[in-house]
């Protein structure tokens, strides 16, 4: 199996998040491999990526979500022959609809990502572990009711 | 070279949170390849896991109790020479100010990643870190004497 390249984890991690912000979720789940764990940034345990992915799927695939997000230098680091370490810094925006019907918006200006990387046996990189934080506290903030879906807002 | 196992692993986990609980004279920076990568606190960006060894070594006084409560740590091998190192846990500083003031600072839900490898001497030493938590430290004031 061919040597893991630190180009070749940046187009990773690019996928990473246009698959996430074009709400590709099979796509977007083919890149953790089955035993892969997570820490979410609002997360207080590790879970096994395919619970996070359920619930990324109801919170943020929905239909109305919205996600983007903007990435600062991608650090490579090798760990052995067969481990990637990518980190970088990242600008995260997510407009969602609560259970009770709101709509909000999170920003998260100084988003920072660990996404640790191998090759499956069929040669696909692919994320093994996953680490993201906020360097600073986070608050959804409610939006105005003229951005309210019509059931939700006041008469 | 010796294979790493998940006990090994463990053992240098223990012995990073020795040091930083004043358990361990052994030097923090040690613990790090030199071109080791951490993520860690407030901090916005990446930085070299030598440096803020330094600065975390300073921050913490002789006279602060310090006390490190680890979960299970979970352990991924990677071929012979790789290894992560995942778990959460609780970080509580007490210091004693300059005018009597006891400063307690309680961090409950800390998270860690902790990548390894072995160096050209065999040595298990971290190549990446990232320390968050899911909700801010909690800060309490009070006289040293409460």
């Amino acid at each position: 199996m061919t040597s893991i390249t630190a180009e070749e984890v940046r187009a990773e991690v690019k996928k990473f998040w246009e698959y996430f912000s074009r709400k590709s979720k099979s796509r977007f789940d083919e890149m953790y491999l089955p035993s892969a764990t997570v820490f979410a940034a609002d997360s207080r345990r590790m879970e096994p990526a395919r619970l996070m992915l359920v619930r990324r799927e109801r919170e943020l695939f929905a239909a109305g979500s919205q996600v983007s997000a903007k990435l600062g230098t991608i650090d490579v680091q090798m760990a052995g022959r067969k481990l990637a370490v990518a980190s970088y810094p990242f600008h995260f925006s997510i407009t969602r609809t609560l259970a009770s019907g709101k709509r909000v918006r999170v920003e998260m200006p100084w988003g920072r990502a660990t996404q640790v990387l191998q090759r499956d046996e069929n040669g696909v990189l692919r994320i093994v572990h996953e680490h993201m934080s906020s360097a600073e506290p986070v608050a959804p903030k409610e939006l105005p009711a003229a951005d309210q879906p019509p059931a939700s807002r006041p008469t | 070279m010796a294979k790493i196992s998940p006990e090994e692993v463990r053992t240098e986990v223990k012995r990073f949170w020795d040091i930083l609980s004043g358990r361990s004279q052994d030097k923090l920076e040690e613990m790090y390849a030199a071109t080791a990568l951490v993520f860690t606190g407030k901090a916005k960006r990446s930085e070299s896991a030598r440096l803020a060894a330094v600065r975390r070594t300073r921050q913490i006084p002789k006279t602060a109790s310090v006390r490190a409560d680890l979960s299970a740590i979970e352990v991924q091998i990677s071929g012979d020479d790789a290894a992560l190192a995942a778990y959460t846990y609780s970080f509580r500083t007490t210091k004693i100010q300059a005018d009597g003031t006891r400063v307690q600072v309680d961090t409950p839900y800390g998270r860690a990643t902790q990548v390894f490898q072995r160096d050209d001497a065999g040595a298990l030493r971290i190549i990446h870190e990232h320390l968050s938590a899911a909700a801010p430290p909690a800060i309490e004031k009070g006289a040293s004497g409460e």
